[in-house]
This record gives structure tokens, C-alpha cells and sequence, in this order.
């Protein structure tokens, strides 16, 4: 498949989501049903590999990306997950010039709270999978404490649960 | 608020990107803390991003580190966020595409992903808890932990979608203004 009609179609399907795999369905539709140039079990794989590493679940295009093309299909995947994130830079512009008035702040001071509260909701599934033994609930407890009370740098955290689930394994 | 340097907010979001499991909400949730911490994006401007990067088409934490970094640098601030931030886990998601069945059936490698979920997972709580505990002032409290508190309800029990609580809290901000 050529190179930049792929990318046409990654972005299509991410310009048309507003979260990480909303976008699945119209990736699978493009792919998989109308063109043939991917499987379910490619699909599956890329969505898992997505999930399994760091960052954004969206993440998952350019490993399709990678699995149509190779790695100019995977530099076409990126680039299809970073092109509307730009959008948001026309928006702040435009909230910028406004964004003193005092019921502007107090909409904004809100959308934080309410960022909060979506936060803590988000985390709930996530803690399902990931609390399921007594090591887990003291890495996820210990996280808590250090990011919620003191002022450890997040690396730290991080690094010593990964250091921690090293010492795990060796037991 | 402090005028950050490239360098240091290239390596901030690189350092998210390859450390952060969990999806987008981790990375916002420890990215927001890092930003207060060093005293780099204030929170109403952390509250912009945020509900914005909520509206813009595609993944939402992209385009929070666009707008995070054009906040706090201009369009090379928000280039270089979305670039550290997308780039090695990218690099990354095609190696384990490449090693998917290796990765799955590694004990060591699953022990450690597992590990880091569950640090996520108290990060993102912790930094909630955080947050609000910061904007609580003695007289101003009842704000922030009645909207977070609803937001979480409107989420988990009433199964609203993030954009509909965000226009919710929008809405009660816009008549809830304190003078």
C-alpha cells in the first residue's frame, strides 16, 4: 500500500476519534474489510502491543502502520497520531485573549476539579487489573502515599516499581 | 510561573513517554505534577489544556503535551512535547509489535509491566488527591471537592463520557463564580 495513501487513512480515523481506541473500528473497517491489507490477529496484536508499552493507548496506528508498510509505515502511523493534536493550538489561541475574564477562570478552575474527579475514575478499572496480589497493592499503595503527600520526583516512583517487579520475578 | 528551559522540557515529556504505562490518563495525571512541582504551567492553564485536549480529535494526551508545551514555550515548546513524548514510545510499540510473542511470554517482562500498572495506578490516584488538596483554601474548599467528587460520580456511576462531565463542570464553573 503506498506509503501516503496509509497515512490518509490513519488520520482519517484519528481526526475522526476523540480518544485513544475510538478510532479502532474505522481502522478495521479501512483495513481489514474494505482493503485486505490487514488481519484481526494483526489488528489484535497491534492493540495489544499498544497496551502492553508506555504511552498512549493511540499509540496502536503506528504499529498497524508498521504491520501494513514496515517503517515507513510506521513513520506514517505516527505521523497520523500526532496530526490532531495540533488543532489544539488554533483553540488556545482563541481562548488566550479570553481566558482573564473572571467567569472564564472560574470555568477553567472547574474543568481542573472535574479533571480530578475523571482521573480518579479512570483509575478504577485500571486498578483492577493492575491490584490482583499483596505486592501489587503495596506498589500501588506506596505510589499513592509518595505522589499524593510528599515530593519524590515521579521518576523515582516509577524506577523503583520497576526495580521492584525485577526483585519479584527472581522470587 | 517560571520560563522553563527546551532541554528540560524535552526530557520531562521523553522521560513520560518511555516510563509511563497505563494510557493517557497516567501521563497527564504525572505530567501535571511535575509541571507544579517545578512551578512551569499554572493550574488554570493546566485546566485549559486539559478540557481542550478533551475536545480535539484523536489521542487526547498528545494533545494535551501540544498544549502544554505552547503554553510554556510557544510552537517549539509544543513541538518538542508532542515529539518527546511520542517518538520513543513509538520506537517502542513497533519493537514489541516485532517481539509480541516473546514480550507476552516473558515472566521478568510482564512482572515488571506489572509493577509499573500498579505505580501508575497509585500515581493517578494520588495525583488527583493531590491536586485537589492544593486548590482547597480555608473558606474555599467546598468548590473543589464538590466538583471533583461529582465529576467522579458523573464518570464511574452515571457512566458519562469525559467530554460530557467536562461540560457539566464547565457549566457549573460558569454559574458557581466566586468573586
Amino acid at each position: 500500500m503506498n506509503v501516503f495513501i496509509l497515512y490518509l487513512l490513519l488520520v482519517k480515523a484519528t481526526l475522526t476519534s476523540f480518544s485513544g481506541l475510538a478510532s479502532l473500528p474505522m481502522v478495521r473497517n479501512d483495513f481489514i474489510v474494505r482493503r485486505h491489507v490487514l488481519t484481526d490477529r494483526q489488528l489484535n496484536t497491534a492493540v495489544a502491543a499498544g497496551r502492553i508499552g508506555p504511552g498512549p493507548l493511540g499509540i496502536y496506528v503506528v504499529s498497524v502502520g508498521y504491520l501494513v508498510d514496515g517503517a515507513p509505515g510506521a513513520c506514517a502511523g505516527w505521523l497520523a497520531m500526532i496530526t490532531p493534536a495540533f488543532l489544539i493550538i488554533p483553540m488556545l489561541r482563541f481562548l488566550g485573549a479570553r481566558a482573564e475574564h473572571r467567569r472564564a477562570k472560574a470555568v477553567a478552575r472547574a474543568v481542573l476539579f472535574a479533571g480530578a474527579g475523571l482521573m480518579a475514575s479512570a483509575a478504577v478499572p485500571l486498578a483492577r487489573d493492575a491490584i490482583t496480589n499483596p505486592l501489587s497493592l503495596g506498589i500501588f499503595a506506596a505510589s499513592f502515599v509518595l505522589i499524593a503527600s510528599a515530593r519524590v520526583d515521579s521518576l523515582w516512583v516509577m524506577l523503583g516499581a520497576a526495580l521492584i517487579g525485577v526483585v519479584a520475578f527472581q522470587f | 510561573m517560571r520560563r522553563p528551559p527546551l532541554p528540560g522540557v524535552t526530557r520531562l515529556f521523553f522521560r513520560v513517554g518511555v516510563t509511563v504505562f497505563g494510557g493517557g490518563d497516567p501521563s497527564i495525571a504525572i505530567l501535571q505534577r511535575e509541571f507544579y512541582r517545578r512551578d512551569w504551567l499554572s493550574p488554570e492553564k493546566f485546566a485549559i489544556a486539559f478540557g481542550l485536549a478533551r475536545l480535539t480529535p484523536g489521542t487526547n494526551v498528545i494533545a494535551f503535551c501540544a498544549a502544554a508545551g505552547w503554553y510554556m514555550l510557544g510552537l517549539g515548546g509544543a513541538l518538542a512535547a508532542v515529539l518527546a513524548i511520542t517518538i520513543p514510545a513509538s520506537v517502542l510499540v513497533v519493537w514489541l509489535t516485532r517481539a509480541y510473542d516473546l514480550t507476552t511470554h516473558s515472566r521478568l517482562a510482564l512482572s515488571i509491566a506489572n509493577a509499573l500498572l500498579a505505580a501508575a495506578v497509585g500515581t493517578m490516584i494520588g495525583a488527583a488527591v493531590l491536586l485537589v488538596r492544593t486548590q482547597c483554601k480555608p473558606g474555599r474548599w467546598l468548590k473543589p471537592i464538590a466538583i471533583s467528587t461529582g465529576a467522579f460520580l458523573l464518570a464511574f456511576v452515571a457512566k458519562l463520557t469525559p467530554l460530557q462531565v467536562i461540560g457539566v463542570a464547565a457549566l457549573v464553573g460558569f454559574f458557581w463564580a466566586e468573586a
